[in-house]
């Protein structure tokens, strides 16, 4: 019942949008769409599986809410060189059911031929796919994969971006800069699962090379995370304080804002019919922090049979060190120092993926994805893992149909 | 939903059985451009929103000789360019190209503005416009 009711709607939002974008339509708006109707579930309830920074995950039936989303775009032109774009964004996220936000809200300035600045919220490109990674369509795997994505907790700036565009030869180059402030909501996944609100004043570049089928970016970005309200960090630290370890509190904490760098590698090719993407990235403390460092990597390849597109990937996140380290007096205080040895350490995880998209029908592709996870320390990325930890693999079988209009 | 699967197949097979039309395309810019020649490859860079020196003016999605073009120039089907702006367009990169119903609204598209960069089927060339590649 719930699904024909979200099929319908979907349906209906996109024939309401058409028929407004016919009557509105002076030459000057367009409004376009992307979506993709999923379901998911995995082999076992014993703990779930999700998306970075989703509340509900999947466990042994079926859900639409893994991949679900629905996302509605307009740009009206103002005039050659000034235009204005939004988009929202409709997805199962920090929150227990079916939310919208506003995911771009920008005006948009074409200095020249090559260089265009934007002003306004504009998605931070963290990573290689991060600004479409919701975009089912535009990507050849069902969801970014969790390795990597997960490590980045940034999703949109207010503030400025500029991009330029250049051709040496055969070779484009690409560029983009951004600085603004980040705010949104992250869900904590320990416990019963909590929200909590950031502010990130964030900036960034990146800068792309692409000669013909191939692309490869170089990408590093800096946010100052302040959190006040991460329950289960807030309860400990002030637990260390009252035991006289102020020091190791102030380290710990977010609420005083710490600095967070991100650096990737990644690249795209579509040669021959043999369709690849792969990424390196690593998440580096700037300041003292429980944040645990982290090295995540994922590479995937597929062959493109006509319309039909099979693909392999692996993912993988590692720890990489903790910018904090516990004093020595710690130690006699057996159960806070179990605490805190186990909130430095980074979550660790590989998987596998297999999968296949099918270009079947204009604007529509059609997904079966299947994810072998190993969680390892912290049960990995999983989510409403048993007190004792988790780490059996975990199969994820989904199917989605993704669309553009 | 037996229905759905059987109007996918059936869609997909209809989609896999049109054939390629033989005719021979060209691109065209205006009179007033200075450009005289182009490579494919150079045209493509316009239509995948690669570069932003010349506009594109596109034929209706799904015609022909578009799927043609796209294959001739980029080697690319209707998905695959679809996919490809579907990155530019929801990232606020950049919009897709204008779309005319037929060789002779693009024709006059093309004539009009002095950037502007399309293909037409050769026998609809005319003095109006300027062909500066063709593509067998």
């Amino acid at each position: 019942m719930k699904k024909q009711l979200l099929v319908a709607a979907v349906l209906a939002a996109t024939a309401a949008l058409q028929a407004q974008a016919g009557a509105l339509d002076d030459g000057n708006l367009s409004i376009s769409g992307f979506g993709t109707l999923g379901v998911a579930k995995s082999n076992t309830d014993d703990v779930k599986f999700a998306r970075y920074n989703q509340a509900d995950g999947v466990g042994d039936s079926a859900r639409l809410g893994l991949d679900t989303n629905l996302g509605l775009q307009a740009t009206y032109k103002i005039n050659d060189w000034l235009s204005g774009t939004a988009q929202v964004l409709t997805r199962k996220a920090t929150e227990h059911n079916f939310g919208t936000d506003l995911t771009w809200a920008f005006l948009k300035a074409r200095i020249n031929d090559e260089v265009a600045v934007r002003v306004g919220r504009v998605v931070v490109p963290t990573f290689l796919i991060s600004d479409y990674q919701n975009v089912g369509y535009a990507n050849t795997m069902m969801r970014p994969p969790i390795e990597m994505y997960g490590q980045a907790p940034i999703e949109n700036s207010d503030g400025a971006d500029i991009n330029y565009q250049h051709a040496i030869g055969d070779l484009n180059v690409t560029a983009q800069a951004f600085a603004g402030v980040s705010r949104g909501k992250l869900f904590v996944s320990s416990g019963a699962g909590s929200t909590a609100s950031y502010r990130a004043p964030a900036a960034g570049f990146s800068v792309a090379g692409e000669y013909g089928p191939f692309l490869l970016r170089f990408a590093h970005a800096r946010a100052d995370m302040k959190i006040n309200d991460i329950q289960p960090i807030n309860a400990l630290t002030t637990t260390l304080s009252s035991a006289g370890f102020n020091q190791l509190a102030s380290d710990i904490t977010f609420t005083t804002g710490k600095k967070i760098a991100f650096t990737s590698i990644g690249g795209t090719m579509d040669w021959n019919n043999v369709v690849g993407q792969a990424e390196y990235a690593q998440r580096r403390a700037k300041d003292k922090v429980y944040l645990p460092d982290t090295n995540a990597w994922y590479a995937m390849i597929g062959y493109r049979f006509g319309n039909v597109l099979p693909y392999y990937a692996h993912a993988s996140a590692k720890g990489a060190g903790s910018s904090v380290t516990a004093p020595a007096a710690l130690a006699k205080v057996p159960p806070l120092n179990a605490a805190v040895g186990n909130l430095l350490a980074a979550s660790e995880q590989t998987s596998d993926i297999v999968g296949v998209r099918w270009d079947f029908a204009k604007s529509l592709a059609l997904k079966v994805q299947v994810d072998r996870i190993k969680p390892g320390a912290k049960s990995g990325e999983l989510i409403n893992v048993p007190a004792a930890g988790y780490n059996k693999n975990v199969t994820v079988v989904a199917a989605g149909l993704d669309f553009v209009f | 939903m037996k229905k759905l699967l059987s109007a996918l197949v059936l869609s997909a097979i209809a989609a896999a059985a049109v054939p390629a039309s033989a005719a021979e395309i060209v691109v065209i810019v205006s009179k007033q451009n200075p450009a005289t020649r182009m490579f494919s490859e150079q045209a493509s860079q316009f239509f995948l929103g690669k570069s932003n020196l010349f506009t594109p003016v596109d034929q209706a999605d799904g015609s022909a000789i578009r799927n043609e073009f796209y294959h001739k120039v980029a080697d690319k089907d209707a998905a695959q360019v679809k996919a490809l702006w579907s990155k530019l367009v929801f990232t606020g990169k950049a919009t897709p190209p204008k779309e005319y119903p037929n060789s002779a609204e693009v024709k006059k598209a093309v004539a009009a503005d002095p950037k502007a960069i399309g293909y037409i089927d050769k026998s609809a060339v005319d003095d109006t416009v300027k062909v500066i590649l063709t593509l067998p």
